[in-house]
């Protein structure tokens, strides 16, 4: 099995030591940035406005996810023989997700179309309580499991 | 010590270890706990075999009801207890029969004694390497299977029965354990069977893969590879991607069973009951988990027997195999496509009717590489000079069944069409001729075919040609009639026909189906006679090439020990199918390429 | 599929067999399978869990559902802050995980063990964290099957929030609480020589990979739950 043709790929690459840190200190930016989106997105009430910084968040993750796989999982460095029989089959989940939810999506809409009970469900609120003070946020809790109480029963 | 030399001192350390395995074998690590590739084989086809008789017993069992559903058979009270009440199968009998029977066959026979088997022979044998990667996960991934064997068939024995509910476990009949008789312990049995199948077929399949990768002998490269290892190769990959969503979809479903959650109960009204209080689930989800393997399961089963009818027609015709380089692409396209086309499965269950169409064209798409292979197995076949042994004989019928199943696939296939005939009979013959009978048919002529390496003797092969002659035509005159039937309305897993006015004119047929059904499984009885019969006292084989191949295998010894080749691995110089070339009825791969050869 | 024998690099002919197309051993080409099959079953129960969202009218707003940490008076309101910390601690024992790995290809043992130790308690210290955050839910009512939150819009909510919630958490929490297993055993392989002896850590890779795949999957659970 011995083959001496074969070249040393894996110490190519620069200072190691120096990657790990420069990774880690991008994943923490990506990171940070996610948090600060996720703050702000905490009083926007705007519909498209959420989506679209929702749609950031999950630009962020992917980001994220890449720079994992690819240096803390030393992918980038390996052949790229390896890299291709990895990535290839992931690309599945483009299909996986596009139908999965766009059935869901389908779904929602034949039950509110159809589904009499289902569509009033989503419309009765629920009395809310002010956030912020315990004594409330202890009540609805408590509120919550009385209600699921009878679920266990049955 | 360089990570570089690190390696191949790993590699070269591993391959030193097989090499002295033969020496200290007792009788359980050589029968029982072996770590030999072809050992484990064996364990998985005869394991395989009886799950094979006990699921064609079932669809005996169950076919005497529907073609005699007014008479009684006493002997049957005798056997099956209170499961037949009056020597006649119940309703609840009847449903677990045809729930285990689909299981059984699609999971423990098609899957694990199909691939289990042939994956685990010949991916060493042909790719040159003294054993798999990890021959411990192997044998790991056998005893897996086996603990789900033990496990299924302990289902059978519980005082609710197995589970009923059709083996693709949609909830509620899944889900809730007061749906049926079957849906208590029965299928909490089924689930921890299946979970310790998925677990078994991803060991195995994971060592599969780096084996083809990875311990090719010298000269094998991809381009070199026997179809049989191809194909083999892509079904691995398909299981390790498919089946962990099975895992996922059935944690959901332990959860929705144990622990009061609801992903696949939406609002369910219970008479006597009332409303459950689990709701906001969706039932669609669980069959999109489910068909999300539950296709590629299909050529799961389908692939390994596409793969060994490709090597053994090039054989039997002493021709290469037309088109290897359309024939590997086409195997690519179908593993590609397995994975996007599972919501035809789903067409009337409330699927998004635009979502609907796309998963139509993907999966006439399907219909592309299909042919392909049709087309390059008969123009193999063209001019060749035909030797009609069983296996041969199998592989042609391979080819009939998938030509003939695969049309059907075309109608069911179009989501308009798919409005009649869903759950139907039509549905019932469209598979069982593509993916049942036909990878049957794949895995008898690779039985036939590799049976002398196997136990180093023949099968007879006057039982081998009865067998597929009469195995071949009951295969048509079962499910051939069943195309009518379903275009007819006649839906199926219905109990009794009997009762309905439309369908009493079929009352004579659904009687023949069942006695030709009856018919082909005594025949079948009959090959496994001719199986053991010839493992103890068959014709010895005498030369180490008996079919004049060229693959790697038949240059081991005739009973190659632990580790396959005594001396050094052959190094590969040529393709698989150099049949005929210049002259030359067969050059074998290990065949140093002449000065003055042409090339192919 | 022509592409197979070309997509050689340099000289060296990759698929030509007597060598691993990869340049790495079996088990390493194992272990990268079994994490691909394994995204499939985390992308699974993601992926469900987003199809069921899809097909549900409302659904409770993380902020006002993680909202707490330890030690804080009962009713603060501190979205996101406990969770960022366990994403930290993540991401740290991962760092720590690549050092490990480094300092193994350099055959350094003493570097190998202290920054296997620091993986470790990385590890017990996020399941710590899960450990109680799943506790504070418990008491506030929360579980499989239970779920006293309402929805963003004040509307009831269905119980697949939590369903979905508890599983998906817990079955990561499940493969740290193996990784962690995973790395105690190789800490103590470290420890007694065993690597020294056969001239290579390369286990401490494959366990590494294993370690840096639960730390991916977090960022995405991390995503799909808390931030979306």
């Amino acid at each position: 099995m011995s083959n001496h043709d074969t070249h040393d790929h894996a110490e190519h690459h620069g200072d190691p030591i120096a990657e790990i840190k420069k990774v880690t200190i991008i994943l923490s930016v990506l990171t940070i940035i996610e948090l600060i989106l996720g703050f702000w997105m905490i009083g926007i009430t705007g519909e498209s406005m959420r989506l679209a910084i929702k749609g950031v968040i999950v630009i962020l993750m992917m980001a994220k996810a890449f720079y994992i796989v690819a240096y803390f999982m030393h992918l980038k460095h390996e052949l790229k023989n390896l890299i291709m029989t990895i990535v290839v089959p992931l690309l599945l989940f483009v299909w996986f997700i596009t139908a999965f939810l766009s059935d869901g999506g389908s779904y929602k809409n034949l039950r509110n179309n159809y589904d009499p009970h289902f569509k009033a469900q989503s419309t009765i609120k629920v009395e809310k309580k002010e956030h912020g003070e315990a004594a409330e946020g202890e009540h609805e809790a408590k509120e919550g499991e009385k209600e699921a109480k009878p679920a266990e029963t049955k | 010590m360089s990570h570089e030399a690190a390696l191949h001192a790993h590699e070269s350390h591993g391959h030193d270890d097989h090499g002295h395995h033969e020496h200290h074998d007792t009788f359980l690590t050589k029968y029982v706990f072996s770590q030999d590739h072809k050992m484990i084989a064996k364990q998985f086809l005869i394991t395989g075999m009886v799950w094979a008789v006990l699921g064609g017993l079932m669809s005996v069992l169950f076919r005497l009801q529907l073609g005699y559903p007014e008479a009684s058979f006493p002997w049957l009270e005798s056997i099956l207890g209170k499961w037949a009440k009056g020597g006649q199968i119940t309703p609840e009998a009847y449903y677990a029969l045809v729930t285990t029977h689909g299981t059984v066959l699609v999971f423990f026979v098609l899957t694990a004694g199909l691939s289990g088997t042939f994956a685990n022979f010949l991916i060493p044998l042909q790719i040159g390497a003294r054993d798999m990667a990890s021959p411990f996960m192997n044998m790991l991934s056998y005893w897996f299977f086996f603990a789900a064997s033990i496990v299924m068939l302990s289902s059978m024995f519980v005082e609710t029965g197995p589970f009923s509910g059709g083996w693709t476990a949609y909830p509620p009949l899944s889900a809730l354990g007061d749906a049926s008789p079957g849906s208590k312990t029965g299928m909490d049995l089924w689930i921890i069977a299946m979970a310790l199948f998925v677990v078994s077929s991803l060991l195995g399949g994971l060592n599969y893969i780096a084996t083809i990768l990875n311990m090719r002998t010298k000269g094998m490269s991809m381009t070199r590879l026997p179809l049989t290892i191809w194909a083999l190769f892509f079904t691995a990959v398909l299981g390790v991607l498919s089946f962990p969503v099975l895992l996922s979809g059935f944690i959901l479903l332990i959860f929705d069973r144990n622990f009061g959650t609801s992903f696949y109960l939406s609002d369910i009204y219970v008479n006597g009951v009332g409303a459950l209080s689990n709701e906001g689930g969706s039932a669609i989800l669980f069959q999109h988990l489910f068909w999300f393997l539950g296709h590629p399961e299909v050529y799961i089963i389908l692939l390994p027997a596409m793969g060994m009818v490709s090597e053994i027609m090039s054989v039997n015709s002493r021709k290469p195999i037309f088109g290897y380089m359309a024939m590997l692409g086409s195997l690519f396209a179908i593993a590609v496509l397995a994975f996007l086309v599972w919501a035809h499965h789903m067409f009337v269950t409330g699927l998004n009717p635009f979502l609907g169409s796309v998963f139509v064209l993907l999966t006439l798409l399907i219909a592309v590489p299909s042919a392909i292979k049709v087309f390059n197995w008969l123009t193999t076949l063209w001019r060749g000079n035909i030797r009609f042994t069983p296996a041969m004989l199998f592989a042609i019928g391979f080819v009939s069944l998938f030509i003939s199943g695969g049309l059907t696939g075309i109608w069911l296939g179009n989501a308009a069409l798919d409005i009649h005939l869903h759950d139907s009979y039509f549905v019932i013959a469209h598979f069982h001729i593509v993916m049942g009978v036909a990878s049957m048919f794949g895995m008898f002529a690779g039985v036939y075919h590799w049976f002398p390496k196997m136990y180093g003797r023949y099968l007879n092969n006057s039982l081998g040609y009865m067998h597929f002659w009469v195995t071949l035509a009951g295969a048509y005159l079962i499910f051939w009639p069943m195309h009518y039937e379903g275009l007819a309305g006649m839906p199926r897993r219905y109990y009794d026909f009997s009762i309905w006015e439309s369908f009493k004119q079929f009352a004579e047929l659904n009687r023949f189906i069942s006695t030709v059904a009856m018919i082909v499984f005594a025949v079948q009885i009959l090959f496994l006679l001719n199986f053991f019969y010839s493992i103890f006292k068959g014709r010895k084989v005498t030369t180490l090439n008996p079919w004049q191949a060229n693959t790697l295998e038949w240059t081991t010894p005739i009973n190659p020990g632990h580790g396959n080749w005594p001396g050094e691995i052959p190094e590969v110089h040529r393709w698989p199918y150099d049949y005929g070339k210049d002259g030359v009825d067969f050059t074998p791969q290990t065949t140093p390429v002449g000065e003055h050869e042409s090339s192919h | 599929m022509s592409t197979t024998t070309t997509a050689s690099t340099k000289e060296v002919k990759w698929w030509g067999g007597g060598k691993s197309p990869f340049n790495v051993e079996y088990g390493k080409v194992m272990m990268w399978y079994f994490l691909m099959s394994d995204a499939f079953t985390f992308g699974a129960f993601l992926i469900a869990y987003g199809t069921v969202r899809f097909s549900t009218n409302g659904w409770p707003n993380p902020n006002e559902v993680f909202k707490s940490y330890p030690f804080a008076s009962e009713g603060v309101n501190a979205p996101l802050v406990f969770v960022s910390i366990m994403t930290f601690i993540l991401i740290i024992s991962s760092v720590t995980m690549v050092l490990a790995v480094h300092a193994g290809k350099m055959m350094d043992k003493k570097g190998v063990v202290r920054n296997m130790i620091l993986t470790i308690i990385g590890g017990i210290a996020f399941l710590s964290c899960q450990a109680w955050e799943w506790n504070h839910l418990h008491h506030e009512g929360a579980w499989w099957g239970m779920n006293p939150f309402l929805n963003a819009d004040g509307t009831q909510s269905s119980t697949n929030f939590t369903n979905f919630f508890f599983t998906i958490t817990g079955f990561h929490g499940f493969h740290v609480f193996s990784g962690v297993v995973i790395n105690i055993i190789m800490l103590i392989m470290t420890l007694l020589d065993k690597f020294e002896q056969r001239g290579h850590y390369l286990m401490i890779e494959k366990a590494g990979l294993y370690w840096h795949f639960v730390d991916l999957v977090w960022v995405f659970v991390f995503t799909c739950f808390y931030l979306l």
